[in-house]
């Protein structure tokens, strides 16, 4: 016998009553392995068959074996006697389908509750399912890599420095590393956007630079061509396939073409599959190049790490090996005691790709499948009490049965078939569903979140899809089976009603859980809607409103330095300040929310401190009317006068912040300042107000802003900075500005143009996603808690009329009747209402990460959200307790 | 309650594996084909159905563990159990085999079914 059918065999026989196995245990093993045998000589498919039906009769001996109510193990008569046919499985497929057929006729019958109960189902497991197939795609599919478990991120932290919590690294650290003995293949990358050109085509693209190491590294194959296999100083280039689509139109005769990027003409040698993208899907194209050490002995940080774990190594050990390597970096490189003073405090920092790449979709994602899970387990509560009730109405209907003799996994299986059949056409439904909400879906997650267009319906999707039917059978319908199925025959007693105080206990437990459910994503969903106000509130210390913003690269003869570039530039602002309806515009190097700083040392002119104690600032280079234009205001001092702009003066405007932290105690304007790279000094000529550089939910950086010209035309030259334009037309003013710059620079590409509305909403792109989602599920998790809740009480209602007539017969008003029902309704809403805050405390930790300007455990989001749920819950009570006072008492005990 | 048979009434599978076992003491599987043959294909227990069926009868009595008969030749491997009927299994079969004779006497001259010539 095959091995693991035999251990499936001793898996099933371990399910039996220990005494039986060991008595029998060999034997029967023997015997199923003579019957496959057999079987497996007439071909798979019988095979197949016998193995399935052997399996079958294994499982359920064991549960007759075990759980059989009659003595020595007898099964009940009826199912007996299907089992000693030996036709067990077919019978009892036989009898199911009997059962489920007059479970839909039932069903049928009673359109409402069916419409209700599948409707429900059927709209919690589809946005389960259309959530789990982004998730499946996006989170859990591999990475398009070989082997892509093996493949780690490798970075740096030098706790106790100003470095950055974590910092990439740098191509020292490349060749350092190659020779770990934990560590294969070894690359590293770095991207950024610069001008591509192919005949008449000017663009600005995202490149990615790379040691050639890469493509081996990650072990992918090219489409087309071959990938760079070797150390070696041609200028190549490796295409993705959305470049090869859009610039080359998918020419299959593409290697060998040049095409100019990065700063030269480049051959194309390989194009990527559709499937590959590193390290995100943005990267058009790829530059294979030798990792070069600046012989400046100065460390350029900044490249990512990727790189193969040795099967067999442990993460500990490798990063203990790591550190040990990185000690030799200074001096073998001969660093500067300030760098190697860093080096010091260096610990590498090493966790899987799949972390660092997905790292930032994951969070999110995660939640949002957790809070449609909860989604779910509201909708089966609503539907298993709905299968409470119904199963109250059955009672007469099991008691006969009961007295027609049958045992009550009969009885049970009549109860279930009804949960089953709602399930399955609740899983047909979903799968609809799926297939309307996943393209909107998809539309509201960021777009940073990678494989988006690789998202369907997949079989796994399906799969789950499946599963989740089951487990909502199962979930709504066992419980309330499992109570229906006592079938006692006092129910057969005429005038015997529901007066079941067990039943309506458990009612009453389903609506407090749903309740605290609800709750717990109505307080995930509050304390996100509080952090995109906050986030809204913010002053990022310039109007985002009415401005355009855009990047222009011209390639010119005669612009070759700072004075030539900034001359053209600031021709180019001025014209479109001409431009109609145009206010006020600007120039500068980094715009807010669009791009990062650089940052350096920098220190009071007159400090005689170690430089490299100095602290990190962030600098960009501005021009023109940039300050006005963006709203920024000058507090001290002036800003750059048009002189200063072309010549060169060596001034500088600092950051409010950054003057309170060169110049503490005095004033700033007059002081002067220099690099810890540098040895020129700066006369500070104003002050302006902090803005928030990089995103909206961070402290603003203390900044430095130099003029576009340095103090000689060789200190720097701003090829290709950013435009500001202020206009009440500004979204529609790209075409005028498009005919200008192909009127000044034909050959400039123009790139990144955006309104600064349009920046601020993309920052904050991941909580209104999250939040709009989250907002949807609690909104649904809230409605069917309610509707629940308005179940039960009208249940309820309805069936203590006859008590409430007495009630009233005997002198209670409306009024009472009234708060009798709604304080039944509400001390269930409140119980949930409590569990729900505790739970919420607990869970909503989970979305620390997202929060901004507000705490996990709020008391005002948590109080508002107690406060509403009960005066929502308040609201469902209060149609069956209107209901209710106006029993007609003495109709009511005539119907009794 | 769940009404159960009464401990004398043998069920069709019961019967014939009796039945099987009158001739001489059979092992496991050897049953279960002579029970498969003599049900004319209509009976065939899967391994775990008819182990707890002979787990059944031993704990009512009617059959017993034995040892395998002198004439057998070795069997290679794991040696065979077998099972014989017990004094009270072989009246058991008697009686139902009486009791199926008559039930048939009666049942042919009630349906007119004359009984052919072998």
């Amino acid at each position: 016998m095959r091995r693991w059918v035999d251990a499936a065999v001793r898996a099933l026989l371990r399910l039996y009553p220990r005494a039986f196995r060991g008595r029998f245990g060999d034997e029967i093993r023997h015997q199923v392995a003579c019957d496959l045998e057999r079987a497996g000589e007439q071909g798979r498919i019988a095979w197949t068959r016998e193995a399935a039906g052997q399996g079958w009769d294994l499982a359920r001996g064991a549960a007759a074996e075990r759980w059989s109510p009659t003595p020595a193990g007898r099964w009940m008569d009826d199912e007996r006697r299907l089992e000693d046919e030996g036709m067990g499985m077919k019978t009892t497929m036989i009898e199911w389908g009997r059962e489920l057929s007059q479970a839909a006729r039932a069903l049928a019958r009673v359109p409402g509750f069916t419409a209700v109960a599948v409707g429900t189902l059927a709209l919690a497991i589809g946005v389960n399912t259309a959530l789990f197939a982004l998730v499946d795609r996006v989170l859990l599919a591999p990475l398009p890599y070989g082997e892509p478990e093996e493949l780690v991120y490798v970075a740096g932290s030098a706790p106790g420095t100003d470095f950055p919590g974590e910092f990439p690294l740098s191509p020292e650290f490349f060749h350092q590393y190659r020779e770990a003995q934990g560590l294969g293949d070894v690359a590293i990358w770095n991207d950024f956007t610069n001008t591509a050109r192919l005949g008449d085509r000017v663009e600005r693209v995202v490149m990615g630079v790379a040691s050639w190491t890469l493509f081996e590294t990650l072990r992918v194959e090219p489409l087309l061509g071959s990938l760079p296999a070797e150390d070696h100083p041609d200028p190549d280039v490796v295409l993705s396939h959305a470049m090869w689509t859009n610039w080359f139109g998918r020419d299959p005769g593409v290697i060998g073409e040049t095409i100019f990027a990065g700063g030269q003409d480049r051959t194309v040698v390989a194009v990527l599959g559709p499937e590959l993208w590193f390290p995100y899907e943005g990267v058009q194209l790829w530059i294979p190049e030798p990792v070069r050490i600046g012989e400046d002995e100065q460390p350029r940080f900044g490249w990512g790490m990727v790189a193969r774990v040795t099967p067999g190594t442990d993460l500990g050990g490798l990063t203990a090996e790591l550190d040990r390597l990185a000690d030799r970096i200074p001096e073998r490189y001969g660093w500067s005691t300030t760098n190697a003073r860093l080096m010091e405090r260096y610990r590498p920092v090493v966790r899987p790709l799949k972390a660092e790449l997905l790292g930032d979709a994951s969070g999110p994602l995660w939640v949002l499948l957790g809070s449609v899970g909860l989604v779910l387990l509201i909708a089966c509560a609503n539907v298993a009490n709905l299968f409470l009730v119904r199963v109250e109405h059955r009672r007469r209907d099991m008691a006969v049965r009961t007295a027609l003799g049958a045992g009550r996994g009969r009885r049970l299986r009549a109860l279930m078939a009804e949960a089953v059949v709602v399930a399955g056409a609740a899983g047909v439904g979903a799968v609809g569903l799926a297939l309307l909400c996943l393209p909107v879906l998809v539309q509201g997650v960021p777009d940073f979140v990678p494989r988006l267009d690789e998202v369907r319906l997949t079989g796994t999707a399906l799969a789950m899809t499946g599963a989740l039917s089951v487990l909502a059978a199962l979930l709504c319908g066992f419980g309330p089976a499992l109570r229906g199925s006592r079938g006692e025959l006092t129910a057969l007693k005429d005038g015997v009603r529901g007066s079941t105080a067990g039943g309506s206990a458990w009612r009453n437990l389903l609506v407090a859980g749903q309740t605290a459910l609800a709750l717990v994503l109505l307080v995930g969903s509050g304390l996100l809607a509080r952090s995109f106000v906050a986030v809204s509130d913010v002053d990022p210390g310039y109007d985002t409103r009415d401005l355009l913003t855009f990047q222009i690269a011209p390639d010119q003869e005669h612009l070759v330095d700072g004075p030539s570039f900034a001359r053209f530039h600031l021709d180019f602002s001025e014209r479109l300040a001409a431009l109609p309806g145009v206010e006020a515009t600007g120039i500068v190097e980094n715009v807010p929310l669009n791009e990062s700083l650089g940052v350096q040392r920098f220190l009071p002119g007159t400090s005689v401190a170690d430089p490299a104690s100095a602290p990190l600032l962030g600098f960009t280079f501005a021009d023109g009317d940039y300050f006005g234009t963006m709203g920024v205001e000058l507090l001290r001092g002036r800003v750059f006068t048009a002189d200063e702009e072309t010549s060169g003066r060596a001034t500088a405007v600092v950051s409010e912040s950054a003057a309170r932290l060169l110049w503490p105690t005095a004033e700033a304007v007059g002081q002067t300042l220099r690099s810890a790279e540098g040895e020129t000094r700066y006369t500070v000529v104003g002050v302006v107000e902090d803005v928030l550089q990089e995103d909206l939910r961070q402290e603003a950086d203390p900044m430095i802003y130099l003029p576009l010209v340095g103090p000689t035309p060789e200190s720097w030259a701003m090829a290709s900075p950013g435009h500001v334009v202020r206009s009440p037309r500004a979204a529609d003013l790209v075409p005028e500005v498009r005919a200008l710059v192909s009127e000044v620079a034909p050959e400039a590409p123009m790139y990144r143009v955006y309104t600064m509305e349009s920046l601020a909403e993309g920052s904050m792109q991941g909580l209104t996603s999250t939040l709009m989602v989250l907002g949807v599920t609690s909104a649904l998790a809230l409605i069917l808690g309610m509707v629940g809740l308005f179940g039960v009480l009208s249940y309820a209602v309805a069936r203590r009329t006859r008590e409430i007539g007495v009630r009233m017969a005997l002198g209670a008003d409306a009024g009472r009747v009234r708060a009798l029902v709604v304080g039944q309704g509400i001390r269930v809403v409140a119980a949930g209402v409590v569990v729900g805050l505790v739970a919420a405390w607990f869970s909503s930790r989970v979305l620390q990460g997202m929060l901004y300007g507000v705490e996990p455990g709020d008391p005002l989001t948590f109080g508002a959200v107690a406060t509403s749920m009960l005066a929502v819950g308040a609201l469902a009570c209060w149609l069956p307790a209107r209901r209710a006072s106006r029993v007609q008492p003495a109709e009511s005990l005539r119907e009794g | 309650m769940t009404p159960s048979k009464p401990d004398d009434a043998l069920s069709r599978l019961e019967y014939h594996v009796l039945l099987a076992m009158a001739d001489e003491p059979l092992y496991g599987y050897a049953l279960k084909e002579a029970v498969e043959e003599e049900s004319d294909g209509a009976l065939a227990p899967r391994a775990a159905s008819l182990y707890r069926l002979l787990a059944r009868l031993m704990d009512r009595g009617l059959i017993e563990e034995v040892e395998a008969p002198v004439d057998t030749p070795p069997h290679p491997g794991r040696p065979r159990q077998y099972y014989g009927l017990t004094s009270g299994g072989l009246g058991l079969l008697t009686a139902e085999t009486r009791r199926l004779q008559a039930a048939a006497a009666l049942a042919r001259d009630r349906l007119g079914m004359a009984e052919r010539p072998a």
